[in-house]
């Protein structure tokens, strides 16, 4: 079963955009959640990401990447609620714990923990719809003139992983498939074997890429320019919601505060960063459909269509 | 020389001179004073049975031998004039193409046009001059509606395309291939040799190929090459190879010319069209078009054994990933016990999902399933094999018991690396067999998922032989009932030979449907592709092996 994370490309804005503008435009969202502890701005951040990712398409992505982040900013509230005892109001007084010592649960560390974690399920949002959306062979391009030897070995990881999973999910097989009067196969006997597998399928790979000429000493290929009619629009969305996050901050639109009391500012500041932060997740709108996909010619030929 | 010099220059596309090689820590050489030369334009088959050296010899001509490999190496290898010993794979691209027999590992991209354009681009080519190559790669190759798809979303047959138009995309003047059908359904197999023949005959790409299903290449070839413990023991035109293999190696006999001289006719044919025109010279008419069969009784009217195998209405649906797709829809089957079933169809028919339901790896959403105790050997014996010595994975007197059900009774000492392939294969098979026996009594059902990938003839035969000590013999008994203490022996397999050889009831399959059942002598003589060379050469119903082509032919000419 393919991974929800793994590229597909589609005919929309997001992936027919260059790398570097679709990298510009989702670095910023997840700039924005670095840069920002206010809980509604974050929220805003969330919602973009995940707007962003539908109209992209990569529904499965996304939900996955919810469903993932909703675990870990949970983590990350009970977490820092067992930890930390700051805060005026304490919900529960759970005494002394191994490790923890006197354990306070308070409002306030479960709102520093909410926002953290909110912080981390917007980055992984962003990501999840990075990786579903950005085509990871443009962006080796991108990298390969400035970085050889890392692009290689994104190159080889790139498609090792995929192999040593599906191998890893055939050796599972075979070990249900396994007479129950054969010796029982436990996970380190199978991990080996997967790890020796795995450096087989590695020199296999590699000599692929030895054969498609990796080791040449090539005059470096001109790339083409893979910029698409949706770049601009990236980059200004990119532009705008930085700027503006950055003026926010300064002028203190990031009013939240949390020990000792929770205080969360929802100034006029707050709120319009809010609304140009979550608004930005709709750059990715397609709007009018032609009935002819632009897609092949602008993401394959572009050159050619000049040539 | 410039790329341009080196493709029109009249050198040819390869010439190999006293090529000796030993692989790093190898006990004996895999390859042993190999002289070749194949000219520009032309398409060389090597014919050779396991381990004679034919990838070495392609992996030599193309700079991973011993560049990549390592080892000892003596002599010459030239690849369009280049030395290919002093010059690596890289700097071979652009004048050789090289296509292994397992496509997952062959293609590094995630898109398929980024996969052909790859090379073009490490090569410093222009965008505008890269876009063109694709497309016509694309074009030539028929596969442009997959440039947009990532190379995860392809068939076994498409990947295969997918890498060979990433060989062919810098226009090299020799293109090698290593058992590239092996994996591949008759229809798909057939469609890749033309195509590489048209891609000789437009292109002018030499071609080097390397397969054990001679009878689908040799009627492309301009030449064969056999080799035979890392040196070749002929070379000349392949009308001259039957009258060889005859004498030296049956086993690299074709079906087709195996029933010529079994018939006592000559010439041998290099294929079916040969064939039927020495035929019809002789006066041996062939019969008019009659209608294919489709599904018939399978079971013959005498009392049976056992039902084993029992599905009525089976769907089963697998998520490939974005969608939930139906790949069985509504199979009705029945086996017996001691019954040997070919179970075919093309790549996504449905034959490798129907043996894992029946051995209870998928849920069917409709309909039922019911089968005895199942052994299932699935396409890679070796995902069996996890330990170091083989009595460790089959310990105790059950895994005694399975050994001496495929023959390895004496390797219990022995390290599963150290076995031939075909013992590799019984001794995963006696794995899957280990606990599900009741004393001699086989389990219900025996499944072999492409058992034969890889394989030459003559361990093809050994694994009917194996097929047929699995199935057990019928016996009559006194209330005219039958009983057998044999299993069910159920093998998917594309190998149309193979088939006719261990199979006496074919079930065909068709997009998730049952389109054909029936004797194997009827199947696999009442069709284009799903037919055996002999049964494409005479068109008679029931003649698919040689045997039985040769005894219908004396019957007619008396």
């Amino acid at each position: 079963m393919k991974s929800p994370f793994a590229y597909r490309p589609r005919p929309r804005p997001l992936q027919l955009a260059s790398p570097t503008a679709a990298v510009a435009y989702l670095g910023a969202i997840v700039a924005v959640a670095f840069l920002y502890s206010n809980p509604l701005v974050l929220l805003a951040a969330g919602a973009a990401a995940v707007t962003a990712g539908l109209l992209a398409g990569a529904r499965r992505a996304v939900r996955v990447a919810l469903k993932m982040g909703a675990a870990l900013a949970l983590l990350i509230v009970v977490v820092n609620a067992l930890v930390v005892s700051r805060g005026e109001t304490v919900l529960a007084r759970l005494g002394d714990w191994p490790l923890f010592g006197k354990v306070d649960v308070t409002l306030e560390a479960i709102v520093a923990g909410a926002s953290g974690g909110l912080r981390a399920a917007v980055a992984m949002i962003a990501a999840a719809v990075y990786s579903a959306c950005v085509d990871p062979d443009r962006v080796l391009r991108v990298l390969r003139p400035l970085a050889g030897r890392s692009a290689l070995t994104a190159t080889l990881v790139s498609r090792l992983v995929p192999v040593t999973a599906a191998d890893a999910g055939r050796l599972r097989d075979a070990a249900r498939l396994r007479g129950p009067g054969a010796a029982e196969v436990g996970k380190a006997p199978l991990a080996r074997r997967l790890l020796a597998g795995s450096l087989d399928r590695a020199v296999d790979v590699a000599a692929t890429l030895e054969l498609r000429g990796y080791s040449l000493d090539a005059p470096k290929a001109k790339n083409r320019r893979s910029r698409s009619r949706y770049d601009r629009r990236f980059y200004a969305v990119a532009a705008v919601v930085l700027a503006a996050a950055i003026a926010g901050k300064a002028v203190g639109a990031d009013d939240f505060q949390t020990y000792p009391s929770v205080e969360i500012g929802l100034g006029p500041g707050t709120l319009a960063i809010a609304v140009v932060v979550a608004l930005s997740g709709f750059a990715p709108w397609r709007g009018r459909v032609s009935s002819l996909s632009p897609m092949r010619r602008q993401t394959r030929h572009p050159e050619a269509a000049r040539v | 020389m410039s790329e341009l010099a080196i493709r029109r220059g009249a050198a040819p596309a390869l010439a190999v001179s006293g090529l000796s090689y030993a692989y790093p820590h190898a006990l004996a050489p895999a390859l042993a004073d190999v002289s070749l030369e194949v000219a520009p334009g032309e398409f060389v088959l090597l014919a050779g049975r396991s381990a004679s050296g034919k990838s070495t010899l392609l992996k030599a001509a193309c700079g991973l031998v011993p560049h990549f490999h390592g080892g000892e190496i003596e002599g010459e290898v030239r690849v369009a004039d280049l030395d290919a010993i002093a010059a690596g794979p890289g700097e071979l691209a652009a004048a050789v193409g090289y296509l292994a027999q397992d496509p997952e590992t062959q293609v590094v991209s995630t898109t398929v046009a980024a996969e052909i354009e790859l090379p073009l681009e490490m090569r410093g080519d222009e965008p505008a001059d890269r876009a063109r190559a694709v497309e016509e790669v694309a074009l030539a190759l028929a596969i442009p509606h997959l440039l947009d798809r990532t190379v995860d979303t392809l068939s076994g047959g498409e990947l295969q395309r997918v890498a060979l138009a990433a060989a062919l995309v810098t226009r090299p003047r020799l293109i090698l291939l290593d058992e590239p059908t092996s994996q591949l359904d008759p229809v798909a197999g057939d469609e890749l040799i033309w195509l590489l023949r048209r891609l000789n005959e437009e292109w002018g790409v030499a071609v080097l190929l390397a397969d054990h299903r001679l009878e689908r290449c040799l009627a492309a070839a301009d030449r064969v090459v056999a080799m035979e413990h890392g040196a070749t023991s002929f070379d000349g035109a392949p009308a001259e190879f039957l009258a060889w293999s005859q004498k030296a190696d049956p086993a690299l006999e074709t079906p087709a010319a195996r029933l010529f001289s079994l018939a006592g006719i000559d010439p041998l044919p290099t294929g079916v069209r040969e064939a039927r025109q020495t035929l019809r010279g002789m006066g041996i008419a062939h019969p008019p078009n009659r209608p294919s069969r489709s599904v018939s009784d399978p079971h013959p009217s005498h009392p049976a054994p056992e039902d084993v195998f029992r599905s009525k209405g089976l769907w089963v649906e697998l998520d490939r990933g974005e969608d939930l797709r139906d790949v069985l829809k509504g199979i009705d089957l029945t086996i017996r016990r001691g019954e040997c079933v070919a179970l075919m169809g093309r790549n996504g028919a449905g034959k490798s999902t129907l043996l894992r339901t029946a051995a209870g790896m998928h849920e069917p959403v409709a309909g039922k399933i019911d089968v005895d105790s199942v052994a299932l050997l699935t396409q890679n014996p070796g995902d069996y094999l996890v330990r170091e010595r083989v009595g460790d994975e089959l310990p105790g007197e059950e895994g005694a018991a399975a050994l001496r059900v495929v023959g390895l009774e004496d390797k219990v000492d022995a390290d599963p690396r150290d076995l031939s392939g075909g013992e590799r294969q019984r001794l995963a098979l006696a794995i899957a067999l280990a606990g599900r026996m009741e004393g001699e009594l086989l389990p219900g059902v025996v499944a072999l998922d492409e058992p034969t990938r890889g394989m030459d003839r003559a361990r093809k035969g050994d694994l009917v032989a194996l097929i047929a000590s699995l199935a057990g013999d019928v016996e009559f008994v006194a209330d005219e009932s039958t009983k057998s203490t044999g299993a069910a022996v159920v093998v998917a397999t594309h190998d149309v030979e193979f088939a006719a050889e261990f199979a006496e009831r074919v079930v065909l399959l068709g997009d998730g449907v049952v389109i054909a059942d029936g004797p194997s002598a009827e199947i696999l003589s009442g069709g284009w592709y799903f037919a055996t060379e002999v049964a494409r050469v005479l068109d008679r119903p029931g003649v698919v092996t040689p045997e039985q082509g040769a005894a219908a032919l004396a019957e007619e000419r008396s």
